[in-house]
C-alpha cells in the first residue's frame, strides 16, 4: 500500500472539489492506503466545526470526522484559515493548522500526489 | 511519463492537454466535466475525446447529474468508480493533474 497527497484549493463556496477530495480520500483508505489532506483557500471552510448539515447541500463535517477517526491526517492552510476569520477556537477537533511547507512536506514523500486547484 | 488527467470541468477550451505529451494518458472526467461524456453539440460529440488517451467518466457524477452509463455516447469511455481512481492512480499512472 502507498501514500496518497491530495492537495484541495477549492475557490467557489458550493465548488464540488472539496467533496471529491473527501471521497478519493475515503476510497484510497478503504484500499489500505495513507492518506493526507491539505486544505487551502475557501478550501479552508471544511476545517471549521459546528457546520448546519441542510438537505441537498454539501456538508462534510461528519464524513470528515469519520475518516479522521480511521487516520486521515488532515491539515488546513493557517494564513488562509486566519484570513477568512476562521481562528484556532473555531477549528474542528483533529484537524491541524500549519502552513504551506506542511503540504510540500508531504507530498515529497507520498506515493502519488493528487493537487485539485481552485476555479 | 504516464499521467492522468482529470478534467472537472465543460469548458471547451481545454488547450492544456494539446500541451502534454505523456507516454501514456488517461483522462478522467469528473464533476460538470462528465458532461464531455455525454452530450453532442451540434451534432458532434465532445472535442475533449479526440485525444489518444485511455478515457473514464465517474459513475457518481453521471448519476448526480440524472446520467448513466446509457447516456455516455462513445463506448471508450470507462464508467468507474472512486475506487477505481484510486488502483488507477496507484497502478497505471504515476503523476497527475487536474482541470
Amino acid at each position: 500500500m502507498g501514500k496518497l497527497t491530495i492537495g484541495c484549493f477549492a475557490s467557489l463556496v458550493g465548488s464540488t472539489n472539496l467533496d471529491f477530495a473527501v471521497k478519493l480520500s475515503a476510497a484510497a483508505m478503504e484500499k489500505g492506503h495513507k492518506v493526507d489532506l491539505w486544505v487551502s483557500g475557501n478550501g479552508t471552510m471544511i476545517s471549521i466545526k459546528d457546520q448546519r448539515a441542510f438537505k441537498d447541500y454539501s456538508s462534510l463535517e461528519k464524513p470528515l470526522k469519520e475518516l479522521m477517526a480511521k487516520g486521515l491526517n488532515v491539515t488546513a492552510c493557517e494564513a488562509c484559515a486566519e484570513s477568512r476569520g476562521y481562528h484556532a477556537d473555531h477549528t474542528l477537533e483533529g484537524v491541524k493548522r500549519f502552513s504551506m511547507d506542511w503540504y510540500l512536506g508531504s507530498a515529497f514523500d507520498a506515493d502519488r500526489l493528487l493537487h485539485i486547484g481552485g476555479e | 511519463m504516464k499521467l492522468v488527467t482529470f478534467v472537472s470541468d465543460y469548458k471547451m477550451t481545454v488547450d492544456t492537454l494539446d500541451r502534454l505529451k505523456p507516454e501514456k494518458l488517461g483522462i478522467i472526467l469528473v464533476q460538470n466535466g462528465v458532461y464531455h461524456a455525454t452530450t453532442k453539440e451540434n451534432g458532434k460529440p465532445s472535442s475533449m475525446l479526440n485525444y489518444s488517451a485511455n478515457y473514464y467518466v465517474l459513475q457518481e457524477d453521471l448519476e448526480t447529474r440524472g446520467l448513466s452509463a446509457a447516456n455516455v455516447i462513445d463506448s471508450k469511455v470507462k464508467v468507474i468508480k472512486y475506487g477505481d481512481i484510486v488502483d488507477l492512480m496507484f497502478n497505471e499512472y504515476d503523476k497527475s493533474a487536474w482541470l
